[in-house]
């Protein structure tokens, strides 16, 4: 078991990258624009397989580390992607999502690499109830802001390639911009009110013996309530002030790079 | 004489004055081909025609001179015989009939290379052929099979990427900001060609409400009333689709259009900032702005507002050369689609001649023989064994004996329409093309 996984570990980035080499072809030859990936699912199957079987094998889910979550992330980004597309028969934005899937899962599987079978030394209170409450809405969170962050860029990308009369490939291969605007704005929304649920079960998580108030919790409290201010005020912008779509895909851009952000230190503190 | 041809004249052979005297509408099509139909002459014929050709694809059925013969049914309809000379007429036999039908439905050989509407055209034409029953096995399979080579030059190449006029560049930047332009509002500030062509192309795209400002007011009455008529469903345009006013009413205006086209020969800017940038500020959505004038309507500096896209004469020719030149790049890889294409459906056709479908027909029962001897001869002696392969053999020979003759007979003297479609009943029957996919791989 403990091969299989390593070979797992190092099969799954290369999966993600025949993907991304795949969908590039897609948004850059425009090879196969409206055609369903079988591939794709084949991945998302591959990874859900991975982490089952380690979870089986380590005795827990593997969801208690910023690298382990990293993996969970990556394919709960193909994943999501995976439905849009199914139900969108679209695969031009593909290649933008899932390189976000293979950064995840790149940086996982390097961090991992060597001790991928072995189990970490995890206290009950991290794989109780209080933790599942509040490492659901996370993972929910982080996925849906992650997609906020990519389709706010596109949308911003796009919005500027207009306004400056650039006609690249960008112009000719991105979907409008009142189509990128919304998604980011409802992937921004979810992502808010599941990390709200997220940071309010937190406190309860660290009463009920599911963690110390170490640097990499004091790190990830300061780094969430910076983001959640962040999209907070993008919300209320938008409510209040009528914000335009560039200005909320501006904050969506900004907010991911500080959920980044707070992986990353997270991740290097444990 | 060839299985499949095709005579016509197009825009790279004649001038327009030549062209429209060929020019055929609906119903003079429809009676050109009924009047086909009623003779022996054409096997099967569709015809296509639009304004830059009119060509009649045939599977003859006689040696007639096909050109005199049609050109006498197009003199019957129109009532005079077309002016044109023998000489601007192409003819193309076989595989090079085939090779013009694909150029054509892939816009290869249209005067816009990539322009959308001949696929179009060529449906209304098989259509029409279809209802006046002038089609069969050929020019239906041939007919079908150019629409999938238009389908996948179109997907799989930039030949028809792109706007390739200004009028059209607008809807394509429309297409950019707004994912549908149903619901959305035009508004045409004076009334240019161009820009009263770009509004056209818009309201025809979608644009279901439409808003025309000009100094003259009963002028944008006029130009409301008819551009409304032509392209938005008639009730709506009565109801309150179509709406004109005066210039002065434009900072009124402008806050309910999504697209605005502006082309008044004013020598002052006529969209200013001082009138419109806080009305653009505060408004809900984006607004494309399709500056066509020259000297230009609008204040360059609107453009700096967030939710502005300006665009001025320049730029719309600068996307639509752009866009020419993408498609120019595109012809080899949409011409070696169409010769591959053309290769495939001469395998086609060459599997549908009687000898390779005996052969098949053949192979496919003495397989299903040995199947069955080798599955039940076990249970026999060696003699009774032989005996039996004797038996299946003589069998097989006698249910075959029909078929063939009949197979022979049609290669010998049936028209190729009919030999088309008995020979593909039969492959259909014993599922021949799977077998000989099988033997090819």
């Amino acid at each position: 078991m403990a091969d299989l996984l390593a070979i797992g570990n190092w099969l799954l980035p290369l999966l993600y990258l025949v993907l991304l080499v795949d969908y590039g072809a897609t948004f850059f030859l425009r090879m196969r624009t409206d055609a369903r990936s079988p591939y794709l699912v084949v991945v998302v199957a591959a990874h859900l397989a991975f982490l089952v079987l380690r979870g089986v094998h380590i005795g827990y889910p593997p969801v208690t580390n910023a690298w382990e979550i990293t993996s969970v992330l990556a394919l709960a980004t193909a994943g999501v992607y995976a439905w849009v597309e199914l139900a969108n028969r679209d695969r031009r934005t593909g290649v933008f999502v899932l390189l976000l899937a293979f950064l995840f899962q790149y940086t996982s599987s390097m961090l991992l690499a060597g001790r991928v079978a072995e189990p970490s030394e995890v206290s009950p209170g991290a794989v109780g109830m209080w933790a599942r409450l509040h490492v659901v809405p996370a993972l929910v969170a982080y996925t849906a802001l992650a997609f906020a962050g990519v389709y706010g860029l596109l949308y911003l990308l796009e919005h500027r390639g207009l306004r400056r009369h650039r006609f690249g490939v960008l112009f000719d291969r991105l979907p409008p911009l009142d189509v990128l605007g919304p998604m980011a704005w409802h992937a921004l929304l979810t992502g808010f009110v599941t990390m709200t649920v997220a940071i309010a079960v937190a406190p309860l998580l660290l009463g009920n013996g599911g963690g110390e108030m170490t640097a990499k919790v004091i790190s990830k409290i300061i780094a969430g309530s910076v983001a959640w201010v962040v999209y907070a005020v993008a919300i209320l912008g938008r409510w209040l002030g009528k914000w335009p779509a560039s200005r909320i895909s501006t904050i969506a851009v900004a907010g991911f790079i500080v959920v980044m952000a707070l992986l990353t230190v997270s991740g290097l503190l444990s | 004489m060839a299985e499949l041809s095709v005579i016509g004249i197009s825009h790279q052979t004649a001038q327009v004055e030549v062209r429209e005297g060929l020019a055929l509408a609906s119903d003079e099509a429809a009676r050109v081909l009924a009047g086909i139909r009623a003779e022996n002459v054409f096997d099967e014929a569709l015809l296509l025609s639009t304004c830059n050709r009119t060509e009649v694809y045939f599977v003859p059925r006689t040696e007639a001179d096909p050109l005199a013969y049609f050109l006498d049914h197009v003199a019957r309809v129109k009532g005079v015989r077309p002016a044109a000379g023998a000489d601007i007429f192409y003819r193309r036999d076989d595989a090079d009939a085939v090779r013009h039908l694909f150029r054509v439905a892939a816009s290869l050989g249209s005067q816009i290379v990539g322009e959308h509407e001949i696929l179009g055209q060529v449906k209304d034409a098989y259509r029409l052929a279809v209802e006046a029953r002038t089609t069969s096995a050929l020019l239906n399979k041939l007919t079908h099979w150019a629409f999938r080579v238009g389908k996948r030059v179109r997907t799989e190449t930039d030949l028809g990427a792109g706007s390739a006029s200004v009028a059209a560049a607008a809807v394509d930047l429309a297409r950019h900001i707004f994912s549908s332009l149903e619901g959305k509002t035009v508004l045409l500030v004076g009334a240019g060609q161009t820009a009263e062509a770009a509004a056209r192309v818009l309201l025809g795209s979608g644009a279901d409400r439409l808003i025309v400002a000009n100094r003259t007011l009963h002028r944008a009455q006029q130009l409301a009333y008819d551009l409304a008529h032509e392209t938005i469903d008639r009730a709506a345009a009565d109801r309150a689709a179509a709406e004109a006013v005066g210039l002065d009413a434009i900072p009124e205006t402008i806050a309910k259009a999504d697209l605005v086209i502006t082309s008044t020969a004013s020598e002052e800017p006529v969209l200013t900032w001082r009138d419109l940038a806080e009305v653009l500020r505060t408004r809900r959505g984006a607004v494309l702005i399709v500056d066509i004038a020259v000297p230009r309507d609008v204040d360059a500096r609107l453009g700096s507002l967030d939710n502005v896209y300006l665009y001025n004469i320049d730029d719309l020719d600068r996307l639509v050369r752009r866009n020419l030149e993408r498609r120019r790049q595109d012809i080899p890889k949409a011409e070696a689609i169409v010769e591959y294409e053309v290769g495939r459906f001469g395998r086609w056709l060459a599997s549908r001649q009687a000898a390779p479908t005996i052969r098949l027909l053949q192979q496919h029962l003495a397989t299903i023989q040995k199947k069955h001897i080798d599955r039940y001869g076990k249970q026999f002696s060696q003699a009774d064994r032989t005996q039996l392969e004797q038996f299946t053999q003589a069998m097989c020979k006698q249910i075959l004996h029909t078929p063939l003759a009949m197979l022979k007979e049609l290669s010998a003297d049936a028209a190729p329409s009919e030999r088309l479609a008995a020979v593909d009943l039969v492959r259909r029957l014993f599922d021949l093309d799977a077998l000989e996919e099988d033997q090819a791989s």
